[in-house]
């Protein structure tokens, strides 16, 4: 149990056959349970790592560990990202043409819930994140805010135990990222998760566990902790 | 619950390619619906004979210039097992001929015999009376009305005046459509000597059948006897008929296929984002896979349903406005279920390629798309 949830070692991502360097030998560990904010100037290599860790890519060199398993053993990174890891970005990439509540139901298609299982499940999320009034409302007609929290209901679908989020607060005015954070802080503390946030706010830094900074593909404490 | 969604969105989009996949299906179920019901009114017309083999000259393409000699119809009636034959003689008219003014595309001309059983049969249903001499003719209820014609009346008809003697009627549609004259006339028209077209043969036993076959067509190779109910098996231009239908259909089905798969390959590709996002939150490959495989059977199953109804109504819109009794349609189940099998490969096909491209997204790829 002394595994740190996400272990990366010496993380290298290039792009474009080596022309661009995204990351450049990454090494952190975050802590179960740690609430783990990550700031930096914009092209620095913040979303690239998310990325990884998030097993929605694979890195050039390098290793990600997610609770003492590594991802590069890993054949089928379909199944991490369905289980162990509930990602927001930046933009909800919510289906606009499906509700609130179909939204959250989606990654739960691949569990074993029957349809009626699911469909309470998504409720329950909704009601967490304070959407049930607006769970049969089309994405489309959602306001910026109410998106970001039905994508946070989604990220935790299936109870994973890291959450990912990059800037999830980056599209919308302040007021309504404060309550964006303060949904996902408050619906983090009931499930317990590890959490990763990439933010440009000092108010959102401010709530973290700790602060690192990305800098031309290379992290590093942040001197303003 | 998202596919159903997914194609509703793009509703002008959607119902396009379900009208081509409509119209490509609609073409195979009217052309065969078509084809079937003219088979399905010439046998009837032959079974209705009561024959169990007709014997023609298998040399000639169609019925109508067949020609089995009086020598080789000698033969078949000196057969034991043969009650007795009915010989029938068979030509088309052209309206052009008739010197009528007529909108009725041709008038079949069967030759009968006076007193033979063929001709007798109308006996019951007739106006007037039968024919009985050279230069008289009976018509059938449906040509009559075309022609104009009521008995007492002359026709004109291959450089001859005929008086129309009776208006008969008939349960058989290629009867109602057609003239009715004696045998002698047509082989003297047709300087057919005493040929004739069809040999009607009723035997003793049915079930010899088999051995008069055999006897006929090894002392006449030029001859075929054929048992009724498998007359228009015989002549294969019906087959050139299907094989017809079929490349029409096919073509329509074309572009019903591409219609589907452009389709699908503009919803993948609007919908980048979306299924980037599918593959983020955990679905893999062949889910996503199956995703856009189901919309296409969607769509195609909804077209084909939609074709089954443009089909009949083309067909039956075809009947109606075509002259009476000269066309008839038929629907099998089994034609229904062709086409909805066609419909559903149709969707597969045509969702292939774009489902395959949709699968092979990268989450990734999805989240920069901006
Ligand atoms: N898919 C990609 N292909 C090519 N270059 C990329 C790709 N993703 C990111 N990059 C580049 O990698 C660098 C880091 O990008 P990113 O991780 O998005 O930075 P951040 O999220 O900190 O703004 C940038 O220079 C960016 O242009
Ligand atoms: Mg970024």
């Amino acid at each position: 149990m002394s595994d740190p949830a996400v272990r990366t070692v010496d993380l290298v991502k290039q792009y474009e056959g080596g022309r661009i360097h995204a990351l450049n030998g990454v090494s952190v560990d975050v802590a179960r349970g740690e609430f783990f904010c990550i700031m930096g100037p914009s092209g620095s290599g913040k979303s690239t790592f998310l990325h990884l860790v998030g097993a929605l890519d694979r890195p050039t060199s390098g290793e990600v560990w997610l609770n003492g398993r590594s991802l590069s053993s890993e054949r089928d990174l379909d199944t991490v990202r369905a289980w162990e890891v509930g990602f927001i970005f930046q933009l909800h990439n919510l289906l606009p043409a499906l509700t609130s509540a179909e939204n959250v139901e989606i990654p739960m298609v691949v569990s074993k819930l029957r349809r009626r299982e699911r469909r309470r499940r998504a409720e329950e999320l909704l009601e967490s994140v304070g959407l049930s009034h607006r769970r049969d409302a089309v994405a489309a007609k959602l306001s910026g805010g109410e998106r970001q929290r039905v994508a946070i209901a989604r990220a935790l679908a299936n109870s994973p135990g890291l959450i990912l989020a990059d800037e999830p607060t980056g599209d919308v005015d302040s007021k309504t990222g404060e309550q964006i954070m303060e949904t996902l802080l408050a619906v983090r503390r009931q499930v317990a998760a590890t959490l990763i946030v990439v933010t440009h706010n000092p108010r959102v830094a401010r709530d973290a566990d700790r602060v690192m900074e990305m800098l031309d593909g290379r992290l590093r404490s942040s001197g303003q902790l | 619950m998202l596919i159903l969604k997914n194609l509703l969105r793009r509703k002008v989009r959607s119902a396009l390619s379900l009208m081509g996949i409509a119209i490509g299906i609609g073409a195979i179920v009217s052309f065969n619906a078509l084809g079937q019901g003219f088979r399905h009114a010439l046998d009837a017309h032959m079974r209705e004979t009561g024959a169990q083999l007709l014997i023609i000259n298998k040399t000639v393409q169609d019925p109508a210039f067949s020609r089995v000699l009086k020598e080789e119809q000698d033969f078949v009636r000196s057969l034991p097992a043969v009650k007795n034959v009915s010989v029938g003689t068979f030509s088309i008219a052209a309206p052009r001929g008739l010197k009528v003014k007529t909108f009725m595309p041709a008038l079949l001309v069967y030759g009968r015999t006076p007193g033979d059983p063929l001709l007798e049969k109308f006996r019951a249903n007739i106006r007037g009376r039968l024919i009985e001499g050279e230069d008289e003719i009976m018509l059938g209820t449906v040509a009559a009305e075309n022609l104009k014609l009521e008995p007492g009346e002359t026709l004109e008809l291959f450089r001859r005046t005929f008086r129309v003697v009776g208006v008969y009627e008939s349960s058989i549609s290629f009867e109602r459509i057609g003239a009715i004259l004696c045998n002698v006339v047509l082989q003297k028209e047709l300087q057919m000597g005493d040929a004739a077209s069809i040999v009607f043969v009723y035997l003793k036993d049915t079930a010899a059948w088999e051995r008069v076959k055999q006897t006929v067509e090894s002392a006449y190779p030029n001859l075929a006897a054929i048992r009724s109910e498998e007359f228009t098996l015989f002549y294969d231009q019906f087959e050139y008929i299907d094989w017809y239908v079929w490349i029409i259909s096919l073509v329509s089905l074309m572009i019903g296929g591409l219609g589907v798969l452009n389709t699908m390959l503009m919803n993948v590709s609007e919908r980048t984002r979306e299924i980037g996002t599918l593959r983020a939150v955990g679905w893999s490959r062949g889910r996503v896979l199956g995703l856009i495989l189901s919309e296409g059977t969607m769509l195609s199953i909804a077209g084909g349903l939609a074709g089954l109804g443009v089909g009949w109504a083309a067909a039956e819109g075809f009947i109606r406005s075509a002259p009476r009794d000269f066309f008839a349609t038929r629907y099998s189940p089994e034609l229904f279920a062709v086409a909805m099998i066609v419909a559903l490969v149709l969707g597969l096909v045509g969702a292939l390629y774009p489902a395959w491209q949709a699968s092979r997204l990268s989450p990734i790829e999805a989240l920069k798309y901006e």
